[in-house]
């Protein structure tokens, strides 16, 4: 697994440089709390045909800091997106929650605030 | 002007039984646009998985994620757990879960088949593949004691070992369904009733798949070379047998068929893991508390299977992402569906196999 790291800023400009549909299978978008209102998000992609050729984009975010949306480079993101936002409350760009929870759920489950 | 209508599919319905609403937008029968609601069952495993389990645990609850792959889901979990531990399993376990696991793709492709032929209204090939599908549930049951929630995989290795009786029904029961999925070969490949529900309709293009990341049989039936048995080398699939199954449809006709060459494989490789079983240990100790960040990616029988697990060196974990196939599988089957006849809906979304337990955990 190779680990790049990026910023929020750089985000669409590295994986759109980056990211050929041919060769690369996108896997999903992940969030992990660290702590301190810090969020890593990651973007993961497996090679096509490769042994064990995973690369993982992450940057880090705070809980309120608006995500842009990956859609223009990864049209397949949209759901993924929409688990981050009900999961972690995060404000991605153009992403309704209510995926898997109701209103009157809880919110943010897997914030460490939560 | 045309006119459009919209027309719900689920979460209730007649040829769906899993939970997932599609809403169609309809040009009298064709479908032109779709969205999808996948949260019916949302249960909170990754969150239970961090904050009610003790890491050892967690492979028991992932298990209960979905009832067909339970066995592919909790293998995952285990493999992460362990390489976070440092540990390395035993030949002769990881023979067992390979064996498992494809057993497993075997039913799981099996009961597709005959979801696929119910909702395209042939009801009498329903029953008869649920009938045939039986004997692989049997070899199931006697290795792992249960037909379907299976906790045959735990960290260090495996529940139980394989008794010359189990062998000897292994052998029976797969010899006996060879020629069964043979008759079906032949049946979906020359039956003229058939063709006219699957061939042609609900196809993905090669380039759709790989814009919306198709994976598992429904990419392979695309023409796109994927599987995690080939991409990982956790297990020696190369070696007892493996071969990849493409088709270049994209259609309901190619799915079918991807489905029913494979299962022909597995049972194959299924006979060549007994065969060439290795001695030892069913259960090894692995030691300490998981450290690290791992990920872990499997073929189930619908696709690609992932977990995350990030341990900070504690009994509970930090972090259990688990990225089931069908909801990696959404965004093709909702391109499938546009341009598709509404009437023709229940087959190809039958065809897709999805579970939406699974998507929503």
């Amino acid at each position: 697994m190779q680990k790049i790291e990026t910023t929020l800023n750089a985000l669409l400009e590295d994986l759109g440089a980056f990211y050929d549909p041919k060769a690369w299978h996108f896997l999903t978008v992940n969030g992990i709390d660290l702590g301190e209102g810090k969020i890593e998000l990651q973007w993961i992609f497996s090679r096509y045909g490769a042994k064990n050729d995973v690369v993982v984009y992450y940057a880090l975010s705070d809980y309120d800091t608006p995500v842009p949306s990956v859609l223009p480079v990864i049209p397949s993101a949209f759901l993924g997106e929409r688990e981050i936002v009900d999961m972690f409350g995060l404000n991605v760009e153009g992403a309704a929650a209510g995926l898997y929870l109701d209103k009157d759920s809880q919110p943010h489950p897997l914030r460490g605030d939560a | 002007m045309k006119k459009t209508v919209q027309i719900p599919l689920g979460s209730q319905h007649i040829s769906l039984l899993e939970p997932i609403r599609f809403k169609f937008e309809c040009e009298n029968e064709t479908i032109v646009g779709v969205d999808a609601d996948v949260g019916f069952v949302h249960r909170g495993v990754e969150q239970a998985c961090t904050t009610k389990f003790d890491f050892k645990q967690v492979g028991f609850v992932v298990a209960r994620v979905c009832g067909l792959c339970a066995i592919t889901h909790s293998l995952s979990y285990t493999l992460a757990a362990e390489k976070l531990l440092d540990f390395t399993p035993n030949d002769r376990i990881r023979y067992l879960r390979m064996l498992m696991v494809e057993l497993d793709r075997i039913h799981s492709h099996m009961l597709c088949l005959a979801h696929t032929a119910e909702n395209a209204g042939f009801e009498a090939l329903f029953m008869q593949i649920m009938g045939d599908r039986e004997l692989v549930m049997d070899i199931q049951e006697a290795i792992s004691g249960n037909r379907i929630q299976f906790d045959f995989i735990a960290i260090g290795g495996v529940t139980r070992d394989l008794t010359p009786e189990m062998v000897t029904l292994l052998h029976k029961n797969l010899d006996e369904l060879s020629g069964k999925i043979a008759d079906l070969i032949e049946l979906f490949e020359s039956n003229w009733s058939l063709s006219l529900k699957y061939r042609g309709i609900g196809a993905l293009s090669l380039e759709e798949a790989q814009i919306y990341n198709a994976l598992g049989p429904l990419a392979r039936a695309a023409g796109l070379a994927t599987d995690v048995r080939v991409e990982t080398d956790d297990f020696p699939y190369e070696a007892l047998g493996y071969e990849m199954m493409l088709e270049t449809g994209g259609d309901i006709h190619a799915r079918n068929r991807v489905r029913l060459r494979e299962i022909m494989n597995s049972i194959a490789m299924c006979r060549n893991i007994v065969g060439n079983l290795p001695a030892g240990e069913i259960m090894e100790k692995a030691k300490g508390k998981p450290k690290g960040e791992v990920i872990v990616r499997l073929e189930a029988p619908r696709g690609e299977l992932f977990y995350l697990v990030r341990g900070g060196g504690q009994n509970m974990l930090e972090r259990v992402r688990i990225k089931t196939p069908t909801f990696s599988g959404i965004p093709a089957m909702m391109e499938v569906f546009k341009g598709s006849r509404y009437a023709d809906a229940p087959a190809i979304l039958a065809s897709f196999d999805p579970c939406m337990s699974c998507t929503a955990k």
